[in-house]
Order: C-alpha cells, then sequence, then structure tokens
C-alpha cells in the first residue's frame, strides 16, 4: 500500500467513524447541513461512476433523483418505506436503460443536450398527470425523523463511494476509461461499448432514485417542477468538477467544499450566492480544470500530463 | 486453410465508390501486403474486415464466420486485430493500460485484472516498451506510439492481424528493427498478417504475396517480384509516360 491510500484510507475510517456518530452531537442545523452534504456525494459520486469514468457527460441526474421522490409520493403510507425506497432506485434504473437505449447513441454536446430534453420531458410527462388527476403537490405526513434520513443518506453515500472505488478500478472501469478516451479504438479491440455504456448508465440511476425517494421526505412536500428541477444536474456537475478526477475521494471533496461555501455564502452575502459560486466554478475550469482532488493527486505523483 | 474470404466486396460513401468489388483469399499463415496508392482504398478495406464500415455489397468470411455487418467487438473476440493508420492511443491511460484493454476484452479475455497485467507486461517485453510501461500513452514518441498500436492488436490474441502503416514516420534503424518484430511475432504466435505499406522496401521484403489497389478497384495480385515488374502496377504508381499511349 503506497503511502497516499494509506492516508486517504485513514482519512476515509476517521471521516467515517465522524459521520456515523455526528447526530448524537451535532444540533438540528448542522444535521440539516449533513443531510445535504450526504446527498451530494452520493448524488456525485453515482454520476462520476458514469460520467466520470466514460466522458458521457448526463444531465439525466435531475430526472432520476426526481422519479425516485415520485415514487415514494404516490406510494406515502401504502407500502413499507425500505420497499419503496428500492422500487424507487429500480424505476430510476429502467428509466436509465429506456433513455440511455436513444441517448448514448451520440456523443459529446448531443448527448448532454438529448439527456436534459429526455429528463424535461419526462418532467413535463409527470407535471400533466399531476394535473390531470388534480393532485398537483402531494403532502406526506408522518415522515420520519432527520436522524433516521440522515442514516439512510450516510449509508447511501458510503455504498456510492464504495460504487465508484470499485467501479473505477474494475475491469468494466479500464472498459468506459478506454470508451472515453477513443470509443473507436476500444470497440476495435473488443470492448462491447454499448453494453458498457448503457449498463454503467443504467447502475448509476439507481441511487439518485433513491436519494429523491428520501429527500422528498425530508421536504414532505412533491412538488414535480421543484424536485425535477435541472439544476440539481447542473449542481452534481458543478461539484464532480470542483471535486475533480473520475474516483471516489473527487465528489466528497467537492461536495464537501460545496456544501460549506454555500452555507458560509448564504449566511453572510445571500445576494452575492450564486454569483461568487458562478465566479468559482469558472476559476476552476480555467485554473484548475482536474479540480481539488486531481490538483493533489498530480502534485504528489508529480506525473507528466 | 483459408482463413479469410473476402467476396465482391465494395463500398460507397455517399457518391464515391471507395471499393468496388474486390475479391480474395487468404490463408492461416501468410503475410499478404496491400500496396496502392493513397485513395486506393486500402484503409477502408481494412476498416469493412474488422468491422469498423459495413460492406454496401459482398461478403466477408473469417474462418467459416460470415463476419460482415458484425460490430467491431465481435469481429476482434473471434480473432481478428487492427492498428491504425492514424494512431488513436488512449491517452490519459499508461501504456500498461492500454494493453490491458486488450488483454481484458479481445479474444483471448481474461476477467483477472492481475493476468491480464501479466500477459501484457510479455508483451511490452516483445515489443520493447517495457520501460514505458508506466508512462501516460501521450508521451510517447510517434515510434512508440506505434509499438503501442501493434502491442495493444497483440493484446487481444489475434488470428489475424490487420496492420495499417506501423512503419510510417519511422527512420531506418526503427524501420528495421520493427520489420524484425513482425517477423519473430508471427513465428512466435503463428499468426497471419495483412500489411499496408508505403515503404515499397518492405513490403516486399516482409510479404509472401501483394494485392495491388487502384481507385478502388484490384489491380492484380501475386508474388513480390512479379507485382513490382508489372507494367499495370508501375501505371498505377507512375502514371503513363507521357506519349506513350498516344503515339
Amino acid at each position: 500500500m503506497s503511502k497516499k491510500t494509506l492516508i486517504e484510507t485513514i482519512l476515509a475510517v476517521v471521516g467515517v467513524v465522524f459521520l456515523a456518530f455526528a447526530p448524537w452531537f451535532v444540533g438540528a442545523y448542522w444535521l440539516g447541513v449533513l443531510l445535504q452534504l450526504m446527498s451530494w456525494i452520493a448524488l456525485t459520486q453515482s454520476w462520476v461512476a458514469f460520467s466520470g469514468l466514460s466522458g458521457y457527460v448526463s444531465l439525466a441526474q435531475a430526472v432520476f433523483y426526481g422519479l425516485g421522490a415520485y415514487v415514494m409520493a404516490v406510494l406515502w403510507q401504502q407500502a413499507p418505506i425500505w420497499q419503496v425506497l428500492l422500487l424507487a432506485g429500480v424505476a430510476a434504473t429502467i428509466l436509465a436503460v429506456v433513455i440511455g437505449y436513444p441517448a448514448l447513441r451520440v456523443r459529446g454536446p448531443y448527448f448532454v443536450i438529448l439527456t436534459l430534453g429526455l429528463s424535461e420531458f419526462v418532467k413535463y410527462i409527470v407535471v400533466a398527470i399531476e394535473a390531470a388527476t388534480e393532485s398537483s403537490g402531494r403532502l406526506l405526513l408522518g415522515t420520519p425523523d432527520p436522524e433516521i434520513l440522515y442514516y439512510l443518506l450516510f449509508g447511501l453515500a458510503v455504498i456510492a463511494s464504495l460504487l465508484t472505488f470499485w467501479l473505477s478500478r474494475s475491469r468494466w472501469g479500464v472498459g468506459l476509461r478506454a470508451i472515453r478516451e477513443d470509443e473507436t479504438a476500444a470497440a476495435t479491440l473488443g470492448v462491447p461499448v454499448a453494453f458498457l455504456k448503457t449498463g454503467a448508465f443504467a447502475l448509476s440511476a439507481f441511487i439518485p432514485g433513491v436519494v429523491g425517494a428520501i429527500w422528498v421526505m425530508r421536504t414532505t412536500y412533491f412538488e414535480p417542477l421543484e424536485l425535477f428541477s435541472p439544476a440539481l444536474s447542473f449542481s452534481v456537475v458543478t461539484i464532480a468538477i470542483v471535486g475533480g478526477s473520475d474516483q471516489a475521494p473527487g465528489p466528497i471533496l467537492g461536495a464537501t467544499f460545496i456544501v460549506i461555501l454555500s452555507e458560509l455564502l448564504w449566511a453572510r452575502v445571500p445576494q452575492l450566492y450564486l454569483i461568487l459560486l458562478g465566479l468559482l466554478l469558472i476559476s476552476f475550469v480555467l485554473f484548475l480544470p482536474r479540480g481539488i482532488y486531481g490538483q493533489i493527486s498530480a502534485l504528489q505523483s508529480g506525473k507528466r500530463s | 486453410m483459408t482463413l479469410l474470404q473476402v467476396k465482391g466486396v465494395s463500398r460507397r460513401f455517399g457518391g464515391v465508390r471507395a471499393l468496388n468489388d474486390i475479391s480474395f483469399d487468404m490463408q492461416a499463415g501468410e503475410i499478404v501486403g496491400l500496396m496502392g496508392a493513397n485513395g486506393a482504398g486500402k484503409t477502408t478495406l481494412f476498416s469493412l474486415i474488422a468491422g469498423n464500415v459495413a460492406p454496401s455489397a459482398g461478403e466477408i468470411w473469417f474462418d467459416n464466420n460470415r463476419i460482415d455487418g458484425l460490430a467491431p467487438h465481435q469481429v476482434n473476440r473471434l480473432g481478428i486485430a487492427r492498428t491504425f493508420q492514424i494512431v488513436r492511443p488512449f491517452a490519459n491511460m499508461t501504456v500498461l493500460e492500454n494493453i490491458a484493454v486488450g488483454a481484458l476484452y479481445g479474444r483471448g479475455r481474461t476477467m483477472s485484472q492481475h493476468r491480464a497485467r501479466e500477459r501484457c507486461m510479455q508483451i511490452l517485453e516483445e515489443v520493447g516498451l517495457a520501460d514505458r510501461s508506466d508512462m501516460l500513452a501521450s508521451a510517447l514518441t510517434l515510434a512508440g506510439r506505434k509499438r503501442l498500436e501493434v502491442a495493444r492488436a497483440l493484446a487481444t490474441e489475434p488470428r489475424l492481424l490487420l496492420l495499417d502503416e506501423v512503419l510510417a514516420g519511422l527512420n531506418a534503424t526503427e524501420a528495421r528493427d520493427a520489420l524484425d518484430l513482425l517477423r519473430r511475432l508471427r513465428a512466435s504466435r503463428s499468426l497471419s498478417i495483412v500489411v499496408i505499406e508505403h515503404v515499397m522496401k518492405a513490403l516486399m521484403q516482409l510479404s509472401e504475396r501483394i494485392i495491388v489497389l487502384h481507385d478502388g478497384q484490384k489491380v492484380m495480385e501475386g508474388v513480390p517480384a512479379e507485382v513490382a515488374n508489372d507494367p499495370r502496377v508501375i501505371k498505377a504508381y507512375l502514371g503513363e509516360k507521357r506519349g506513350a499511349e498516344h503515339p
């Protein structure tokens, strides 16, 4: 084990232990912040598992999240929560296969636009259904305590991080990286490109589906325009860029940085919050394109790029 | 044993006929050279055989399997590997990782990354890249990248190797080393090889049989000595003497 891996492992263990006991010693306000942090980590990890590795920048995270929330809202108190959570994940996975089948035939900006367009399409289908059944907005009564939601999201963030960690080192991950670098060359070397891409896209949709289902229990109110908002997809991409790299520590660092920063900015200069966040993103793209983790790795290994 | 059969294959791109009614057979263990000026259709023929491009007409058979219309990864898994004339390294991956893609997914694929790495290190020794295994592919010289193309193709454990100008851009010493390498590889792995090469001397030395393409048509095929002296080939390459046709 190299020195860097050792340090990372120790930090990960300390972090997990701290977060596991956090509800006992942080107040309601900071628990709320940690809830945010856990969901951003889970959302961004699952995004990196597909988009970071394959290079297909997806803006579909919001639709998987929204669908998960919708499943929970519709089935609220009709079935045990854990079953609905699983179902939310499965529904998002199935939707990913349906979206991925046409969308993964195109690359680059076309794929980005197509995932955004298809997400909006699904959003307005849900809006139309809700309007037709005259249930615009659903209230969820008797949702679990924030502590329980926290542990659910915490578990999900850990699972998502392990997923990215495992995938980026697996045979599958090697295939996805090859696709990112040169899809034609990859296919010529025997990589079943369509299968790997669709599989990874479907796998990466499961987690945002579950996060959405948990988060709607936190807001206790389902409003399609809000829960399907594409702003969520943009935030995930921002966090991934800030964190950097196609490995698990990237999203953790990015999400921590953004969540802490937005807490500081919201509290002090709410008017300037979005402007400063925008400036920050621009500076990262221009000056630190490899993100926080990518920069740390590059400095340590001194590898040429 | 007939390994590869190309039967009446054509390919149009819009109104352009890139290849027209090409047929040839290839025996297992042979080295066949493909010759022709720029735009003759050599690389297109490779793309058709490797599955990157589907033929507009005709059939391609490999070891009793019809392979035209298959996806490139399926063709590779049957045992055909190609290199690209304009090299296509996975730039942000190390040399070893580049080759591991072939070992993990190609015809001889293994599910174990450990075994893939061992096999790849052996290939890197053979092609002389072992000392650069941890370098990013983007840091290699052109000669290094050409070797990487060959190494990657070999890692898939092909039975037929399609080499598209692996000598172009190399200096005389590098080219001689590369030729030696190809001969060694063929012997050690009982490979069949089709080569496209502009370096005429190399092509003549390496190939047992040469197929000449011109404007998407097959002009002739034969042993190197026949081809070198054939008037049609000279005409296709150098054009005609002014006034020769209209005295």
